[in-house]
């Protein structure tokens, strides 16, 4: 605790709210994780319950190892507890002093490896071919990962390499895009479809090559010290674009949501939650403007048919479903939402080999919605929910944004 | 028709120290408790085992038998006592001079009292206010009131010492000057009993003048109600004293997952009124936010009341003007021989009490036999590598908590249950950790009436939820378990339990305690009907 003279009601520090637990089991009934496997005692039962008895001696809660972070209990929750954080604290305190797997290793420095990848010329297509091969011959399973998975290509060309050819009008209205690993190093199209999507808008894309990763894998493997020091990095950019009136926004679900509020609940800063009034998703961005009447909404007809899967990290967001909302102003668009839960995937759970059939068993209820609802493309705007539905169902995925610029005509 | 050579009335801590004290030494001793075991002033209070701080500059003499004991209770009640040591913080708004004469007070009475800065103060506290201006560490701990009362009967039983709850004294009899025996009756059953004996100890706490009449005699305790907070969590790591004058509400005492603030000082006409009020809860926190001023931000749990026996001699002053000694009256000075009275004191010097009145009757008895409750530990401990093993079947953060409660024998049946039959994993209490394995343990037990008394040794019902999802679960399985016939009452049972929870929520009904309860009146009163649900 930094400060003792705020009052616990504005600390919305995850430690605090673990007090506000009425033990009512809402968050056990919307848990994913719970109802496809059983041995997790569920999300009530390990951070808040805890919380009080960590006194008693020196223990871990072994199912805590089950929780996905999708965070359903904490919208579930009606208390205010940040149930998901408090487990995520938990973890952390676990790997202070016990190891982590090479497979942990692995996917939770994502950005490190693509940056090692990008330094070789040709090493995106040299890696893919790796990772088909290792696919292949079992190494991905041997390690501990889901061999069930390809693992996500390396794009050619990073979205921050493609960046720099992209021309752009010159505009006084300008927001720094924030890519996040997965657009940046294996879908920058997303990337490229936000940067035309805000031109057509009159805004100028900038971005800021200091960025690191948001951290949220870090967070999930248990890496929090790591993650605050990403933290750190990037709340002290997001400011200096503050400082210059320009927001941060983002295109990937659980990078704005870590950028905007898990910062701040996890290390309970208050810079970091002044930073998070700085990012935005990029369809509560769009939104934003048309309330302003500021959208351009000079759309050419798209005649899709669209399922709109909205992640859980984005309804974290509080923030409805915006880009279903900007999308019905295209004509010919017909969207309609999945509204079939959690996709299983959340991040880099269900990369892990122990947590493949569970993801998938989570996963099961919007593949069947997707399967029987015979749309031209699911739409939505988390990369790893995108990757889920692509193994889950082979059906065709793109961020929302992506449909936008076509409606653009661009 | 039983015999003993001493009974004792009242299972308070005095009382089982007494037990345990004249069994060690071969007396052949029985007592009789109208309740549960320490349901008066010996566990309705703050669980603190004292260094003595707090009676440093007004009674040297207590403060010195408190640090005593304070060494003593430690090494033979191991399990009962949590070493969180104690902060003594003098704000700005309390006197220097007194924190002087505190300073001089610990020193002459052998307290260790090591003066921290307060940077550090506020490191290990960190919710302290900033408003501390020196701070103190001595060697206050938390002890379980309950357990440790159990702990002695326990220990006495070894002994061939006797103990029975729920069965009250309705006459002393005597003859010739000297008492006889007593007559008892079963509150539960209205059986009656007549038990032999040459001695009457009466040990009944507040109850002690109703006890002395039942002899004819008088003797003057006023009882003092005491009103305490428990909040739902820790919010200190230390016991943390206000370095003041003793006052209300100025000391805080984290107590397993829990923080009890008190206390008050009002005198009551009669020690079963145990009731809390909006107006004292009120009370507490507007003197406890000076230490911690965010204090009302923290969850209320309930609040509970006890009252200490205060021993007032013909003409002696009541209140926090009391001494909080402890006195011993030979009734045989006013012609009744075989009687005694103990009154007074503090529940960590109850050892000492019982060996001063245990060495009375055995002088009276002619029984030579030492002393030797300060040596041997009250029960043996669980050992390390026990309790790691049983780790795998326990539910987290649980064995340590647990082996405490039980002790080795019941730990090692629970462990066996859970090891034999994993669906007895399952928890019964979700906030306190309490297995199935572990309800059916105590429930068995002869002692266990009601849901209540499983809850005293288990901890059920007595966390977050105040009973909200137990309260259902105990009443199933306390008729599944239960001896006794009434447990098979099981809407009753349930009820009283339930009752019990909320008699101590009612005056913190604030926030989301308030919130918790508008959930157990959801649960209980709408979906199941417990109160017969709505007539056509």
């Amino acid at each position: 605790m930094s400060e003792v003279t705020k009052k616990i009601e504005e600390m919305e520090a995850a430690l605090f709210t673990a007090d506000h637990c009425l033990s009512c089991t809402s968050c056990m009934s919307s848990c994913p994780v719970m109802e496809a496997e059983k041995k997790y005692l569920g999300p009530k039962m390990v951070g808040p319950a805890h919380r009080r008895m960590q006194f008693s001696q020196d223990d871990i809660e072994e199912c805590l190892d089950f929780c996905s972070n999708c965070k359903s209990c904490e919208r579930a929750c009606p208390s205010g507890v940040a149930v998901s954080t408090l487990n995520m604290l938990q973890r952390a305190k676990y790997y202070e002093t016990h190891a982590h797997s090479h497979c942990d290793d692995m996917l939770a420095h994502g950005e490190r490896m693509a940056k090692r990848v990008r330094m070789l010329p040709g090493g995106p297509a040299i890696a893919n071919l790796g990772m088909r091969i290792g696919k292949a011959m079992g190494v991905f399973g041997a390690l501990g990962m889901a061999g069930e998975r390809s693992i996500p290509p390396y794009a050619p060309k990073s979205f921050l390499q493609l960046f720099k050819d992209i021309r752009q009008p010159r505009s006084e209205k300008k927001v720094v895009f924030f890519p996040g690993c997965f657009i940046n190093d294996n879908d920058p199209q997303v990337g490229v479809a936000f940067v035309k999507v805000m031109n057509a808008n009159g805004y100028e894309v900038l971005v800021d090559e200091e960025f690191n990763c948001c951290g949220s894998p870090l967070v999930f493997m248990g890496y929090l010290a790591e993650a605050h020091e990403h933290a750190d990095n990037n709340v002290a950019h997001i400011m200096k674009w503050q400082a210059q009136g320009i927001p941060v926004v983002a295109c990937c679900a659980s990078c704005s949501l870590m950028l905007k509020q898990e910062y701040h609940e996890l290390f309970d800063d208050s810079k970091m939650q002044a930073a998070g009034r700085n990012v935005y998703d990029a369809f509560e961005f769009l939104e934003i403007l048309a309330e302003k009447d500021e959208l351009n909404t000079d759309f050419q007809p798209v005649e899709e048919k669209l399922l709109y899967h909205v992640p859980c990290h984005l309804k974290s967001q509080g923030l409805g479903v915006p880009a279903a909302r900007i999308l019905a102003h295209v004509p010919g668009i017909a969207v309609e939402q999945a509204d079939a839960g959690c996709c299983g995937m959340s991040g880099n759970y269900g990369f892990k080999g122990d947590k493949y059939a569970i993801s998938m068993k989570i996963g099961e209820k919007l593949f069947n919605r997707i399967k029987d609802a015979d749309s031209d493309e699911v739409i939505c705007d988390c990369g790893t929910c995108r990757l889920q539905i692509q193994h889950g169902t082979q059906a065709k995925t793109c961020h929302p944004v992506q449909i936008l610029a076509k409606a653009y005509g661009l | 028709m039983e015999k003993a050579t001493v009974v004792i009335i009242g299972g308070g801590a005095t009382g089982v120290g007494i037990l345990r004290d004249l069994s060690m030494r071969g007396v052949d001793t029985l007592l009789v408790e109208k309740g549960d075991l320490v349901n008066g002033a010996s566990s309705r209070y703050h669980g603190l085992l004292h260094s003595g701080g707090r009676y440093a500059v007004k009674d040297g003499e207590a403060a010195r038998e408190c640090i005593i004991e304070n060494q003593i209770l430690r090494k033979i009640g191991k399990s009962c006592v949590e070493t969180t040591g104690g902060m003594f913080v003098r704000l700005d708004i309390d006197d220097p001079a007194y924190e002087e004469a505190w300073v001089k007070g610990c020193a002459a009475s052998g307290i260790e009292a090591v003066p921290i800065t307060r940077e550090e103060a506020f490191r290990l506290e960190p919710l302290l206010t900033r408003k501390v201006q020196s701070a103190y560490l001595v060697p206050d701990a938390a002890i379980d009131g309950f357990r440790m009362s159990w702990q002695n009967v326990e220990s006495a039983k070894r002994y061939g010492g006797r103990c029975l709850t729920y069965w009250e004294v309705l006459s002393i009899e005597q003859a010739n000057g000297a008492v006889n025996g007593v007559k008892i009756r079963n509150t539960v059953t209205g059986a009656e009993e007549n038990i032999e004996c040459e001695i009457v100890i009466n040990a009944a706490g507040g109850w002690a003048g109703k006890v002395a009449a039942l002899a004819g005699l008088q003797v003057g305790v006023q009882p003092d109600k005491g009103t305490l907070l428990a909040f739902n969590q820790r919010i200190t790591n230390h016991v943390v004293n206000r370095l003041h004058k003793s006052s209300d509400g100025d000391i805080f005492v984290p107590h397993g997952s829990i923080t009890i603030l008190g206390t008050s000082s009002m005198s009551i006409p009669d020690p079963e009124d145990t009731s809390t009020s909006r107006a004292e809860v009120e009370n507490l926190l507007a003197i406890g936010e000076k230490t911690f001023e965010h204090l009302r931000d923290y969850r209320l749990l309930r609040a509970f009341a006890g009252s200490r026996p205060l021993y007032i001699p013909p003409g002696g002053e009541s209140g926090r003007g009391a001494s909080r000694g402890f006195a011993i009256v030979d009734h045989e000075e006013e012609g009744l021989k075989g009687m005694f009275t103990i009154v007074g004191g503090k529940f960590t010097t109850y050892r000492l009490m019982a060996e001063k009145m245990a060495d009375q009757v055995c002088a009276k008895l002619g029984n030579t036999e030492k002393c030797r409750t300060a040596e041997e530990p009250l029960v043996p401990e669980v050992s390390e590598e026990t309790k790691k093993a049983a780790r795998q079947y326990f539910p987290a953060y649980g064995t340590n908590l647990a082996a405490a409660r039980l002790g080795p024998e019941r730990f090692a049946r629970v462990v066996k249950r859970l090891q034999d039959e994993p669906e007895k994993r399952e928890l019964v209490c979700e906030c306190e950790n309490v297995t199935l394995a572990e309800f059916e343990e105590i429930a068995q037990e002869d002692t266990c009436y009601y849901i209540n008394d499983i809850r005293r040794r288990t901890r059920v019902g007595m966390g977050t939820c105040q009973g909200n999802f137990c309260a259902l679960r105990s009443a199933g399985l306390f008729a599944k378990y239960g001896k006794h016939e009434g447990a098979a009452e099981t809407l009753t049972r349930m009820k009283e339990f339930l009752q019990g929870r909320w008699k101590g929520v009612r005056p913190v009904l604030l926030g989301r305690t308030l919130r918790e309860t508008e959930m157990t009146r959801a649960l209980y009163e709408l979906s199941f009907h417990v109160n017969g649900g709505k007539k056509e």
